[in-house]
């Protein structure tokens, strides 16, 4: 919900989602580019000093988000860091870290690490409807993106109604011993399925309604300064790719 | 004016599990009307609406539309849709998109309508729910009562000739129910047919031209709610009568009969009005 929050709040809401994405591209190439980890770092942190500084991201609430894939990026390095090294037998198991490798995983994370600041600033700054039909204007099949349009509504739909239930549940005590919490996940799962199932009916039927037979259309939004927003974009892109190839 | 323009002939429909959700119901809605639609849950009126917008097709009997049995076929539900607006209950199996103004653009784009078109259209329909404010929200940040404005802007810029609303007044606080009620009377007043199922039955008194009211699939009354709502079998068929028509009868028992002196209160405004006027005369000397 966080990333919700930004991406309807920031100050670059009104900006075109083809200029923000078409940075974010950008970013994503320098960072492949970079031939060092120190310029892969230094093209993490113009991102995020963009998404920070630019869109009006509050640092806490960027940290927050990052935090699970900052997680996982650095469980990641540490298992590439440390090698199981098996000796003559089977229980003979001993850890030691590949200090040879050191150089090579350093880039590899360093470069994750650009790539991730150049997906949070697309996230954090363009609602997913935004991203969806620019993907839509870059000719991505239809149906993949139905199915994103759909999985985004049903989300917030699916998470009233989990939280619903849950209260509903507690206040009959359903979530008082391990036994009975058990029990009622079961039952909520349970209850879930079926209305996924009719609430997809539901949705066939208003689909139906209002004339739909087939692919999802909608209309695209506008933006004022498209253009002008998308060069700015470009400029300071190809500025981002020339830093990671000229840097050492 | 008041010619059929929706109409139901002998229509029967059984859904796969075998209940009978219409059984030989004939009814028709006047063009140009506000016409609410009663009955206790499960006497057939969602049943009823879905066969009006084509989407479910009876198993006996026909619709017609202006006279004309419906055309099943792709082009001919196009037509029809395009010209009969369905809003459902519940707001949320109706809004696919998360952002306002994709999601009611969503039916003129289904339409094939230019862009320029349908941009036109979205905001009109905006305009006319009061929600160009927040167009740019995303739906699941919205209260229930605005979302049930963005469907009915969906169904609006579709611009049809008939607006079918299923319980629109559900789950809705006084306030929204009024400016619910002032959205609908624009759009009458604009010449929109618009067709309601509710349970309010005081709602439908003081606002339906004519009300129908279906029984276990069947129509049980159709007429003008002065007359209809008045009925024995009707008011035990929906468990009460509408406040206003029974406190007129209450009070002609105790002698003060406003429908003698040619009063016809439908709602409390009419009925204090009525009762103003009344001893306003019993005083003149």
């Amino acid at each position: 919900m966080l990333t919700e929050q930004s991406a309807y709040t920031n100050r670059w809401r009104r900006v075109s989602p083809l200029a923000k994405g078409l940075f974010s591209l950008c970013g994503m190439i320098a960072a492949f580019a970079a031939g060092s980890p120190r310029t892969a770092l230094l093209i993490a942190f113009i991102l995020g000093a963009a998404a920070v500084f630019g869109a009006g991201i509050p640092p806490l609430r960027y940290l927050r988000v990052a935090a699970p894939a900052l997680f996982f990026l650095s469980a990641s390095s540490l298992s590439l860091f440390i090698s199981l090294d098996f000796g003559r037998s089977i229980v003979d198991i001993s850890l030691h870290p590949a200090l040879s490798e050191f150089p090579r995983i350093a880039q590899v994370c360093c470069r994750s690490l650009a790539c991730l600041t150049s997906l949070l600033f697309l996230a954090l700054t363009t609602p997913l409807s935004d991203i969806i039909s620019l993907l839509r204007r870059c000719k991505v099949p239809d149906t993949l993106l139905d199915l994103m349009t759909l999985c985004y509504r049903t989300l917030f739909v699916l998470s009233e109604a989990v939280h619903e239930t849950i209260t509903a549940q507690s206040a009959r005590l359903g979530y008082a011993t391990i036994t009975l919490s058990l029990r009622s996940l079961g039952g909520l799962v349970a209850n879930l399925t079926v209305q996924v199932w009719q609430r997809s009916q539901a949705l066939h039927l208003a689909a139906l309604a209002r004339n739909n037979d087939g692919a999802l259309r909608f209309l695209e939004n506008s933006y004022a300064n498209a253009s002008k927003n998308i060069s700015i974009a470009a400029t300071a892109g190809a500025v981002v790719i020339a830093l990671a190839v000229m840097l050492p | 004016m008041n010619d059929a323009i929706l109409k139901l002939e002998d229509v029967s429909y059984r859904y796969s599990d075998g209940t009978r959700a219409l059984d030989n119901c004939s009814l028709t809605v006047r063009r140009g009307t506000r016409t609410a639609v009663l009955g206790v849950n499960g006497a057939g009126k969602t049943t009823m609406f879905l066969h009006l917008n084509g989407i479910l097709r009876p198993t006996a009997g026909q619709v017609l539309c202006e006279g004309i049995p419906l055309d099943y076929s792709r082009s001919g539900m196009r037509t029809l849709r395009s010209r009969v607006g369905m809003v459902f209950q519940n707001p949320d199996s109706q809004l696919f998109s998360a952002s306002v103004r994709e999601d009611v653009s969503f039916g003129p784009m289904n339409l094939g309508l230019e862009e320029a078109v349908v941009r036109t259209r979205v905001e009109e329909a905006l305009l006319a729910v009061g929600m160009t404010d927040s167009a740019d929200k995303p739906v699941h940040n919205l209260s229930y009562g605005q979302k049930k404005r963005v469907c009915i802007a969906g169904v609006l810029a579709m611009q049809p000739e008939i607006v079918i609303l299923d319980e629109p007044m559900a789950g809705l606080d006084v306030d929204m129910q009024e400016e619910l009620t002032d959205i609908l009377e624009r759009l009458h007043a604009a010449g929109m047919t618009i067709v309601i199922a509710t349970h309010d039955l005081d709602f439908a008194y003081g606002w339906a031209d004519e009300v129908i009211v279906m029984q276990n699939g069947r129509l049980l009354a159709h007429g003008v709610p002065a007359t209809i709502l008045l009925q024995e079998d009707v008011q035990g068929n929906l468990g009460a009568a509408p406040l206003v028509a029974e406190i007129t009868r209450l009070l002609s028992l105790i002698g003060i009969d406003l429908r003698d002196k040619g009063y016809l209160p439908r709602c409390k405004s009419e009925l204090l009005n009525a009762l103003n006027e009344h001893t306003r005369e019993e005083n003149r000397p």
